[in-house]
């Protein structure tokens, strides 16, 4: 893999012309800083505070530092910054998503406390996951835009890539949950199932024995099962909380799957989409001349046409007119 | 894997470092190049946010000096001259410059000249200046094709620019290989021979200082072959998986275009076929068309259970389950389809040209003796109203370069035949093919009928039989592969180029057919490598081949020798 790198001739080359060039280019370089966008970064900066009054700084390393002097970089346009809060979300959420992962295991493992804390952190933490991809997946309807503008092109295929990333973070947490569910669900099953139902058959077995009549449980048997009971309520619940986060993230990722490419199809294909752009970029035009062209043929064109040949014609007469009378 | 992941490491490492939104911008050539090894949604990974061809992106005035401009292009003038003008009006942050092959200092020169504004900020050569089809099989989807069968007075420019197009492209092979080759070329064809002086010169003299890797103990070989040494490949009908697709629908930069042969659904009339992207394809495209058949099948069957058991959905469990296998099942879904739409449109056109037939002919004309029931079987299918023009033109060629000496009546007899029958033939173009690659122009032994060892050989094989009629055929690559294996290449026929000669058995080999190659000698290629005989290939090619590409080639070189001929 061998490459070359021809800067540092390119720069050696691009200095002597510099030194060359310098004295005799003041009214050039006048020309070339406004080329660079003296007026665009005006217009750019008015749109932007108009549609989004809290305008935080940039938060991308300014490229204009390493371009020195000269040049004059202008803001980006204000749907930058909507992507840049949706990529610091999905980021926080990544994070989230790893303490996640932790207290799963945590409250996995068995331990003498009732595990009421561990529960509750990971209800919180799994609301907040699903709270930042919900409000990431909001933003994100906000980015599209319409116009055939090579801007709009940048624009959607911003909105794809982030919704590749959400797309993948919403996946991971569904599978991180319905792991945990069923982890969950086995150990339901695995010690407290089984307790359960060997006490509940013992005691229907010690029902049969006794008469009908003396249906009751003795008191020990009671509170167990109470506990039992109170017990498999609070797991019921929990695990109804999981199922409706995940219900609620498949709705997302219904979303989300209208704007991400599938792999390995013809839409991932650069010169694909590349063509694609041609085209509408030649329909485009086409359109326009159409638009041209019946405007040409229009209903005033041919009024105006029909006037302009009547005064010729008038004109005329008026002037026969004059000669032989 | 070499010459796919090379191409991959560059652009990889080419966008890494660039941080924040970047715009890619490639020329025409460019754009084939990126395309057969990465993917729109890994540009987006690498936060490519626009990709545009460099001729129309400067039409455009919009100034967004938020992006990086990504510049990949060829060192051509052309693009030079595009660079030039949106370098002197930038619109963007930044501008960082990547060709794939070696700048001129002139190049340099005039780009320095018209960076006024210092936006560049570095210019590099990344050397992936060839279309990496397959692992081991490259093209340089070099459109004037035809000019290498022409004779150098013809169209001295035209012949240059194929001959530079051909060096810069083996030059990028080495480089992204970091190794320096010996050459040798075959000793009948002018412009192997001229492309593998300009090779050596590139290598050796202008630019050695580039070339000069770390020594290993033997060095690889780069072999140059001309296509009309082994005219046979390309006139055979194929029925391995890629190379049929290639044949009967054509296959450009790993995509085929389904448009030409009837109405498909908007998603599928265009489709992809990678190695890299497809695993069904990857463990099918050397199939032959019968055990497609069988996997396609199934393939199909899976498909249905997983179907099956996505349409009960009871419990909120099979739904969560449901959700998570859909991207899944609808990358599935698409697969199936692609694959099946292929093979049905391939199986009705095969019908349609009565193509087992057809083919049986071929291959016996290819790989079995036996003039005479050649000729009357030659002779049935001409008369068979059922087979297309192509077809009857492809048997005649074929049967005219092995029975080329035995029975010139006969051969008249064909020739008349086959212009009675088809309107469109251009008269003399088998007479034209086998003035280009007649048996006194080959060097190998393509019909493996020149010394007793091949005979023997050959009787050999009839003895023991064939497994399949339709593939018997084995490329005359196949011998050239063997003899280099075995040290036994023929220094008479395959010269080296300059003093530096090959000590010991070489562990590269890159095969460069002018003239283009063909998805059956890819297979070939693939399949040598994959027995691991210690000796790796790399098989390279000015386009990628089929027959129809071949005939064109053939009719185009013709309508302009004629011409210049009359002009003369």
């Amino acid at each position: 893999m061998a490459t070359r790198n021809r800067t540092i001739l390119f720069r050696k080359y691009r200095d002597a012309l510099k030194s060359v060039r310098a004295p005799a280019s003041s009214s050039a370089h006048l020309t070339t800083s406004k080329n660079s966008g003296g007026r665009p970064v005006i217009e750019l900066v008015s749109t932007s505070l108009l549609q989004n009054r809290s305008y935080a700084p940039l938060s991308t390393e300014d490229p204009g530092n390493s371009s020195k002097g000269a040049l004059t970089v202008g803001l980006p346009p204000a749907w930058v910054d909507v992507s840049e809060e949706i990529a610091a979300n999905v980021q926080r959420a990544r994070s989230k998503m790893t303490e996640l992962a932790r207290a799963h295991a945590k409250a996995l493992m068995p331990s003498f406390g009732d595990g009421k804390e561990d529960q509750r952190m990971i209800e919180a933490l799994t609301h907040e996951i699903t709270d930042l991809i919900k409000k990431s997946e909001k933003k994100l309807q906000r980015l599209s835009a319409a116009g055939p503008s090579e801007d709009s092109n940048v624009r959607k295929n911003v909105q794809r890539s982030l919704a590749t990333d959400l797309q993948n973070l919403s996946m991971e947490l569904r599978k991180k949950q319905s792991t945990y569910l069923k982890r969950l669900r086995q150990q339901k099953e695995g010690q407290d199932g089984v307790d359960l139902e060997m006490n509940l058959n013992g005691s229907r077995s010690g029902i049969d024995d006794d008469n009908l009549d003396y249906m009751v449980f003795n008191e020990r048997q009671m509170a167990k099962l109470k506990k039992s009971e109170a017990f498999t309520a609070e797991r019921e619940r929990e695990i109804q909380q999981v199922v409706e986060s995940v219900n609620e993230l498949a709705q997302i990722m219904k979303d989300l799957s209208v704007l991400v490419i599938d792999q390995g199809t013809i839409v991932d294909r650069i010169d694909y989409n590349i063509q694609n752009v041609a085209t509408t970029v030649e329909e485009g035009l086409k359109q326009l001349q159409k638009a041209e062209r019946t405007q040409k043929q229009g209903g005033m064109v041919m009024c105006a046409t029909v006037l302009v040949i009547m005064c010729f014609i008038m004109l005329v007469l008026l002037i026969l007119k004059e000669i032989f009378l | 894997m070499v010459l796919v992941a090379a191409v991959r490491d560059y652009i990889n490492r080419m966008l890494q470092d660039i941080s924040g939104m970047k715009v890619l911008i490639l020329d025409s050539q460019t754009v084939s190049i990126l395309s057969v090894v990465y993917s729109q949604s890994e540009l987006l990974q690498k936060e490519v946010f626009l990709v545009e061809l460099v001729d129309s992106i400067s039409k455009s005035k919009e100034s967004m000096s938020h992006l990086k401009a990504v510049y990949f292009l060829r060192p051509t003038s052309e693009n030079i001259q595009h660079l030039r003008q949106q370098l002197a009006n930038s619109r963007f942050g930044e501008y960082h410059l990547f060709f794939s092959n070696m700048l001129k200092d002139t190049q340099i020169h005039i780009l320095a000249d018209s960076d006024e504004n210092e936006v560049v900020q570095q210019v590099q050569e990344f050397y992936a200046d060839f279309v990496a089809v397959d692992p081991y099989h490259f093209t340089l989807n070099i459109p004037s094709n035809h000019i290498y069968m022409l004779p150098a007075v013809v169209d001295p420019s035209g012949l240059q620019q194929f001959s530079d197009r051909v060096v810069d492209g083996l030059g990028a092979v080495f480089l992204a290989m970091k190794r320096r080759p010996v050459i040798r070329y075959q000793r009948t064809s002018d412009v192997a021979k001229r492309i593998a002086q300009e090779t050596a010169k590139l290598m050796y003299q202008q630019e050695s200082g580039l070339f000069d890797f770390r020594r290993t103990e033997v060095s690889p070989l780069l072999l140059i072959i001309d296509r009309r040494d082994d005219p046979v490949t390309p006139l055979l009908n194929q029925w391995t998986y890629q190379a049929m697709v290639h044949e009967l629908i054509g296959i450009q930069d790993n995509k085929v275009d389904l448009r030409s042969i009837g109405k498909f659904p908007k998603d599928q009339e265009e489709v992809v076929l990678s190695s890299e992207q497809d695993a069904f394809f990857k463990a099918n495209m050397y199939e032959n068309f019968g055990d497609i058949g069988m996997n396609i099948k199934r393939m199909v069957d899976d498909f249905q259970q997983v179907a099956k058991s996505n349409q009960n959905i009871q419990t909120i469990e099979d739904m969560s389950k449901f959700i998570d296998s859909y991207p899944e099942y609808r990358k599935m879904q698409g697969n199936v389809s692609k694959h099946v739409t292929l093979v049905t449109e391939m199986s009705k056109i095969v019908e349609e040209r009565k193509l087992m037939l057809v083919s049986e002919t071929e291959q016996e004309l290819a790989c079995s003796g036996g003039q005479v029931a050649a000729f009357e079987a030659v002779t049935n299918l001409l008369n068979n109203e059922s087979v297309s023009d192509i077809d009857h033109l492809r048997l005649v060629m074929l049967y005219a370069l092995r029975y080329e000496k035995e029975s010139p009546v006969q051969l008249m007899q064909l020739f008349n035949k086959l212009a009675s029958r088809s309107p469109k033939y251009k008269p003399g173009l088998v007479q034209f093919l086998l003035k280009q690659a007649g048996v006194d122009k080959r060097t190998g032994d393509l019909y493996g009928n020149r010394d007793l060892l091949n005979i023997a050989r050959n009787m050999a094989r009839g003895l023991k039989g064939v497994e399949n009629v339709y593939i018997q055929h084995q490329p005359l690559l196949l011998q050239t592969m063997e003899s280099i294996i075995k040290g036994r290449m023929k220094d008479v026929d395959y010269p080296f180029v300059g003093n530096h000669f090959q000590q010991g058995r070489p562990q590269d080999v890159v095969i460069f057919i002018v003239g283009g190659t063909t998805y059956e000698e890819s297979r070939t290629v693939a399949l040598q490598n994959a027995s691991n005989s210690g000796v790796r290939f790399i098989l390279g090619g000015s386009v990628v081949l089929n027959s129809k590409r071949f005939l064109k080639d053939l009719e185009e070189a013709q309508r302009i020798a004629r011409s210049s001929t009359n002009v003369v």
